[in-house]
């Protein structure tokens, strides 16, 4: 399913949370880069159709988001995971499945059973499915989670913040499963951990202060690092210059990983940058664009 | 036809959410043990039906007897139902289905609503089988139905509109301390006293109901007061009016509510 967002605006109050973004998503899997309060979740929750755009124009697959009859077309091919996904702890993964296969319109009794099994497997839920969901684990809710998401094969999949909370196997889990699903479907993934994205997308759009800072492939955002990434060792203080991406203490001092225009101290060598870099290297750009 | 099935889910899961509360069922047990023991200890005006009575008689004086207090435990199990999907975090989720907001409230209301009158049924066709055993009368389960549904099913239905509702306003701690207040205030303080609906069509005690199936009128039924109009002379057709009153009166709430959950979105 195809997405074009352009002119979106929304705010809450006198808060604005998106100020214009443009955007359009292809199809696969996507990921939605941006630090905390960037609005990645305002604009997710406008394609869920759960709040209603303020300005501007939301089209997916065709249908306009700004309409009732488009938002319903698009929540009947939608599969939504939210960044705080609630369940009901008196019912059993098996039970809030079939609730939310009704609720999508599932209405064969055979096939949408069938479907709730084959989704409590996939997800690695069958040997709980009937057991209440009162004392359920972080990785077990966000694995539900998926499940009713996937309930109805949805063209379009947003998922936010799926792997936040969860430990490092559960992370390498779900972002597998996830990859696995864009073979079909547009799978759009909103993160504040850049390794997610790294992992398991070739686009991505970086949102900041409510606008669209970069939007393109992963390997060009990583690019926009080269030449300003630097591995410095010192035993004393970090570098002043530039910002620092990661700090490893050694027996001779600490490894400092630096992102900076300019050579940070003599010892610095430029190294290959990753993705973290180029996000990190795009956010140093736009926040002195900004403050200049 | 999807959006009726899809109010049937949301009915469907929402019973079976109320319907497994441990509480619901333990307070109305308990309330409706403790009216039941009062009625033999103390017999009030809803006292026991003389023997031979019949069974119209015998069961809605069970049904009066009920309605005196059970509602209150219906609006306390109520209050927290539409407010539930905020503290549960199941409102984002539900919101980004193709149902809308009235078939989701619609099924919410009649989900809960059924499920929370569950045990009041149930404690009635109890007293009906007790009463069937003692009188050896088998009409007392049919009239112990009836009684509920003219007497009991009317509160529950006004009760709910407002307990589902004005929490979303209120909190819900803070509806329940004032509907308990309103329960005593608008149908059992008498008019004489403060200026109360108390004996008029839109008393949820149901008094014009029970007076009609009892051929006399009971808990203040017609007795003057505030808004003389809504306080004719407990007849059959002023029972069936109450009845209805109380119905509408109940549904009015959740309309509002329908109005302003589509609002909330664009705000």
């Amino acid at each position: 399913m195809d997405i074009a967002i352009t002119g979106l605006r929304r705010s809450f109050g006198r808060v604005t949370a998106l100020r214009g973004v443009d955007l359009t998503v292809r199809g696969g899997m996507y990921g939605l880069l941006g630090g905390n309060g960037a609005g990645k979740t305002t604009l997710m929750r406008i394609m869920a159709g759960v709040i209603a755009p303020g300005a501007g124009q939301v089209r997916i697959g065709g249908y306009d988001l700004t309409t009732r009859s488009g938002r319903r077309q698009v929540q009947r091919r939608l599969g939504y995971v939210p960044q705080d996904l609630g369940l009901y702890p008196d019912l059993s993964p098996r039970e809030f499945l079939d609730y939310v296969a009704l609720l999508k319109g599932l209405d064969d009794s055979a096939a949408r059973r069938r479907q709730v099994e084959e989704l409590l497997d996939v997800v690695g839920l069958t040997g709980v499915a009937g057991r209440r969901m009162k004392g359920f684990s972080g990785g077990q809710r966000r694995r539900v989670g998926i499940a009713q998401a996937l309930l109805g094969d949805p063209a379009l999949l947003i998922v936010d913040e799926p792997t936040a909370g969860l430990d490092p196997e559960e992370r390498i889990r779900f972002r597998t499963l996830l990859a696995g699903l864009a073979g079909q479907r547009t799978v759009l993934l909103s993160t504040h951990i850049v390794e997610d994205v790294a992992q398991t997308c070739h686009e991505t759009a970086v949102l900041a202060a409510g606008q669209v800072i970069y939007s393109g492939s992963v390997a060009d955002l990583t690019r926009a690092a080269e030449g300003t990434t630097w591995q410095m060792s010192s035993a004393g203080a970090p570098p002043i210059e530039g910002v620092v991406v990661s700090a490893v203490a050694r027996e001779t001092g600490t490894q400092f990983r630096v992102i900076s225009p300019a050579r940070p101290s003599p010892d610095a060598t430029s190294v290959a940058p990753t993705l973290e870099d180029g996000y990190l290297a795009l956010m140093q750009r736009h926040s002195s664009t900004a403050v200049g | 036809m999807s959006g009726v099935r899809e109010t049937l889910a949301v009915c469907r899961y929402e019973f079976r959410m109320q319907i497994r509360k441990r509480s619901l069922w333990i307070t109305i047990a308990l309330l409706a043990g403790s009216l039941a023991a009062g009625r033999f200890g103390m017999g009030p005006r809803y006292a026991p039906a003389s023997p031979g009575a019949p069974a119209r008689e015998v069961m809605t004086r069970w049904a009066f007897l009920f309605s005196v207090i059970l509602p209150i435990a219906f609006g306390m199990a109520l209050a927290d139902r539409l407010l539930r999907d905020r503290r549960l975090r199941t409102a984002e989720l539900l919101a980004s289905m193709p149902p809308g907001s009235g078939g989701r409230l619609t099924g919410t209301f009649l989900g809960s609503v059924t499920a929370t009158g569950a045990p009041a049924l149930a404690a009635m066709l109890v007293a009906a089988g007790y009463e069937t055993v003692r009188r050896g009368d088998p009409m007392m389960i049919p009239w112990g139905l009836a009684a509920f549904a003219a007497v009991l099913a009317p509160a529950l239905v006004f009760v709910a509109g407002y307990a589902l509702v004005c929490p979303l306003v209120l909190t819900a701690p803070l509806f329940r301390v004032l509907f308990v207040g309103y329960w005593f205030w608008g149908n059992l303080l008498l008019p004489a006293t403060l200026p109360t609906p108390t004996g008029s069509l839109l008393t949820p005690i149901g008094s014009y109901a029970a007076s009609w199936l009892l051929g006399t009128p009971v808990l203040h039924a017609g007795i003057p007061g505030p808004l003389s109009f809504l306080r004719p002379e407990p007849t059959g057709s002023a029972a069936a009016g109450s009845i209805a009153l109380l119905v509408v009166a109940g549904l009015i709430p959740l309309l509002a509510a329908g109005l302003l959950r589509g609002r909330w979105r664009t705000a």
